[in-house]
């Protein structure tokens, strides 16, 4: 008998059909796994089962019976827990009084901290969950705060966990631990569904696999009867592509961006020294788990924020004191990650998009008049060659997809021929397509002899295109390392989680 | 020996007044505290706290009883603070805009009521105050029993108050839901706690106390009512919440600080040094400007404070 039954869930949001008739069964003490794109409707078939949405129609049967949640709390009380894909933790809050949060225990409403210490202790114990009880979230890793979540779910008797990519933010190490915790979950009975756009994940883990497209069902398999092959066809209608370009590299002597001795805020260690060189014809890439200083280090590259100490040299010439625009005119090409708040102005349709960063610049404009014939003949002809789906120049960019957007910042920042590409997460938040369409240009650049910096908390994406790794750690550069057949995944984790590597530079 | 017996008399009786003029700076400031650390920015607590003088003197006035003079301030206070709840939770609209506009939308109403019910009178109307309590024993204390222990009600009341909001804000469940809900309400709906309700029960505690602290400029230290008679009290409490961090005790302490300074400069005026009055008026407020200079950096402040939370559809 099936612990839980989706059937036929229908939900429509203005405009888009998000599940269209879905159906999923999951089995007592199951891993299972909910594999799609981005805006698959993975995410919102989980949000209804847990009562964040109310579905338009379908039935939803949990141990035997027909239920409905309300809300998230109806949800909980029943047995269901979901770890969200962006922690729903209080960062102010201790690890205990997160994971009593909205409980009523004995003695209510005093607190009662050493009992709760000591049952979140065993609990962690059983499941293999380290965490430190009394530790403040806002001291914890990503990984230390996904354990903090799951056993929040534990804690409130959760028979069955949903987790939202649940690897998407963990070092290789962290990973495999979290691989431990969900045999153990498994053993004790408790089923679990993860939502994931993961293959390889899917097949190391899980038992079965439900993939969904455009918000429907494609198939259900059991894991132990499929290949990546297979379910990449499911997923997006082809195989995953290869990048094996690597071999063709163009060594070359002469760099496009150096770094040296860069520090920001020496009273919090934003960053401190940091110091590398990206040659021509190189794809450098900066791995680490986010929120290390990558942000901030992209900021100092693109002279949004001024370094306290150390030089930045673009194209030969120190940058230190030079404006967003100087650096712009030296070569600087920035690429940001956050697309709707720094990269884009959403309101203003493509054309204006195109030319935010050039429109004081021949040919666009002339003594202060810009000239919309020239600016619409360049952006239809932008749109052409980065092939951006948009129905017209004049529709406002907030309508675009996300992969689209972002294809509209690629043609802004590369067209005006720059020398040195700064692209910090260009992948985040796209879907398979667009990712490997980002992915291949930036390579296709690299061919063509410019300096890419790719700063990426996603390891595969790094591994995948880059020549030469960087590993930051809490604002420090703690190794560099060759790119190759032989390169040890495992030591990358280790600096990720702030061992001391080597470092190589040639 | 006279002379030192003069100097001691006029420090005992410095501290008292500077206690009592702290008094209706930390009950509003207490009352901002639960509000804002559930994540609820309510800039009106000068309209709450003015209205909370008005209803508590018309009260008083009309029945010659301290009594309903405390309760009607504690209502005078509460309508001023629904409204705001009403505005933001209800209909969305920014808490700032919302505060700025019952400031002057409680300015108004007093004002005008007050002109209706009284018309232009010269005499001031009265209305009855409270009379220190003297706790025996302690009061005998020299020097403290004088400060502390012959004061008012509301004196001891705010010290009450202080120890109450204390337990409830860093020893009880409670305490934790509202920091929660103001820090990320998103994760605390997640868990189940009703963040509305939560934010409706933190604008009550906001609203009595500041009306609370309304009532008390009428009710204890003056005995009359006029036109602005908060003349921006409500401001410096929102300063004093600040600057102690919205800790009950920290609130008390900075409260004290400004209410020292209020209570210096009546003192300074009456010396006679040939400087305009107005000069030692400003003192309170040049003081709340000093020290929050000090506080510069140290922000803490919720993470969803001044935001409403919405549940969103998509």
């Amino acid at each position: 008998m099936p612990n839980l039954q989706l059937k036929d869930i229908f939900k429509e949001f203005p405009g888009v059909i998000a599940n269209d008739n879905v159906s999923l069964t999951v089995e007592k003490g199951e891993i299972h796994a909910l594999l799609g794109e981005n805006g698959a409707g993975k995410t919102t078939l989980m949000n209804i089962l847990y009562g964040i949405y109310t579905k338009d129609v379908g039935t939803i049967i949990w141990k035997d019976e027909e239920v409905s949640f309300k809300s998230p709390r109806d949800a909980i009380e029943s047995g269901i827990g979901m770890v969200h894909q962006h922690f729903m933790l209080v960062p102010t809050l201790s690890v205990a009084q997160n994971i009593t949060l909205g409980i009523k225990d004995k003695g209510y409403p005093f607190n009662n901290r050493k009992k709760v210490v000591k049952d979140i202790t065993e609990l962690s114990k059983k499941y293999g969950l380290q965490v430190d009880p009394t530790q403040l979230i806002s001291k914890l890793s990503v990984g230390a705060r996904q354990r903090v979540e799951i056993l929040k779910s534990l804690y409130r008797n959760a028979e069955l966990l949903i987790l939202d990519e649940p690897t998407a933010v963990l070092t290789p190490q962290e990973t495999d631990n979290f691989f431990e915790i969900l045999k153990k979950l498994k053993k004790e009975g408790h089923s679990v569904i993860i939502i994931t756009h993961r293959i390889p994940e899917v097949i190391k883990i899980t038992d079965k696999v439900t993939i969904l497209k455009d918000g429907k069902n494609v198939a259900t398999v059991k894991t132990s009867e499929t290949n990546e092959n297979e379910l990449s066809n499911y997923m997006i209608g082809r195989s995953l592509k290869t990048f094996s370009s690597r071999e063709e590299v163009i060594e070359s002597e002469d760099n496009g961006l150096v770094l040296e001795h860069v520090g920001l805020n020496k009273k919090l260690k934003t960053l401190t020294d940091i110091s590398f060189q990206v040659k021509k014809g190189e794809i450098f890439g900066i791995a680490g788990v986010d929120g290390n200083g990558q942000k901030e280090l992209a900021e100092v590259i693109a002279g949004i924020r001024k370094p306290d100490s150390g030089t930045i040299l673009i194209a030969g010439k120190n940058m230190n004191r030079a404006s967003f625009k100087t650096r712009k005119k030296a070569g600087l090409a920035y690429i940001t990650d956050d697309r709707h708040h720094e990269g884009l102005v959403l309101d203003m349709n493509v054309t204006e998009n195109m030319i935010l960063k050039d429109y004081d610049q021949e040919p666009f404009s002339k003594k202060s008049i810009i000239n919309y014939n020239v600016v619409r003949e360049k952006t239809e002809q932008r749109i052409k060659d980065y092939d951006i789906k948009t129905p017209g120049v004049k529709t406002p960019i907030r309508l675009l997809s996300g992969g689209n957007q972002q294809k509209v910042i690629i043609a802004r920042e590369l067209a005006v021929g720059p020398s040195v590409v700064l692209a910090c997460q260009p992948t985040r938040g796209l879907d398979i397509g667009a990712t490997e369409f980002v992915r291949q240009i930036l390579i296709n650049k690299r061919n063509e002899g410019l300096s890419i910096l790719l700063i990426s908390a996603d390891l595969e994406e790094i591994v995948s295109i880059c020549d030469r790794i960087a590993v930051i750690f809490e604002g420090r550069i703690v190794g560099i390392v060759k790119n190759g057949a032989d390169l040890d995944l495992n030591k990358i984790g280790l600096m990720m989680a702030g061992h001391i590597g080597e470092t190589v530079n040639s | 020996m006279a002379e030192a017996g003069t100097v001691l008399y006029y420090i005992v009786t410095l501290f008292a007044a500077s206690i009592r003029m702290a008094v209706p700076l930390t009950l509003a400031g207490l009352g901002e505290s639960f509000s804002e650390r559930s994540g609820v920015l309510n800039i009106g607590l000068e309209g709450i706290m003015l209205s909370g003088a008005f209803f508590s003197f018309m009260a008083a006035y009309i029945t010659q009883s301290i009594i309903v003079g405390v309760i009607f301030g504690c209502f005078g206070g509460l309508l001023i603070s629904m409204i705001h709840a009403y505005m933001s939770f209800k209909c969305y609209v920014d808490q700032v805009i919302v505060g700025i506009a019952l400031n002057f939308f409680s300015l108004g109403l007093t004002s005008f009521l007050f002109m209706a019910y009284f018309g232009r009178t010269t005499t001031v109307p009265q209305c009855p105050v409270v009379k220190p309590i003297r706790i025996p024993l302690l009061s005998d204390i020299p020097i403290v029993g004088d400060v502390l222990f012959n004061q008012d009600i509301f004196v001891y009341f705010m010290i009450f108050a202080c120890f109450v909001s204390y337990i409830i804000l860093y020893k009880t469940v409670w305490g934790t839901n509202i920091d929660a809900i103001g820090e990320h309400p998103k994760a605390a709906d997640t868990v189940g706690l009703n963040v509305k309700k939560t934010r409706y029960i933190t604008a009550i505690i906001n609203g009595c106390l500041g009306g609370l602290g309304g009532a008390y400029l009428t009710l204890a230290l003056l005995g009359f009512f006029m036109e602005n008679i908060t003349s921006g009290k409500g401001f410096i409490a929102l300063v004093v919440v600040i600057l102690g961090r919205r800790h009950p005790f920290g609130v008390l302490f900075a409260a004290l600080l400004v209410g020292a300074a209020e209570a210096l400069q009546y003192r300074l005026q009456t010396l006679g040094s040939g400087l305009p009055s107005q000069v030692f008026i400003m003192l309170p407020y040049v003081v709340t400007v000093i020290v929050l200079l000090f506080s510069i950096g140290k922000s803490n402040d919720p993470a969803a404070l001044g935001i409403s939370y919405k549940r969103s559809s998509r």
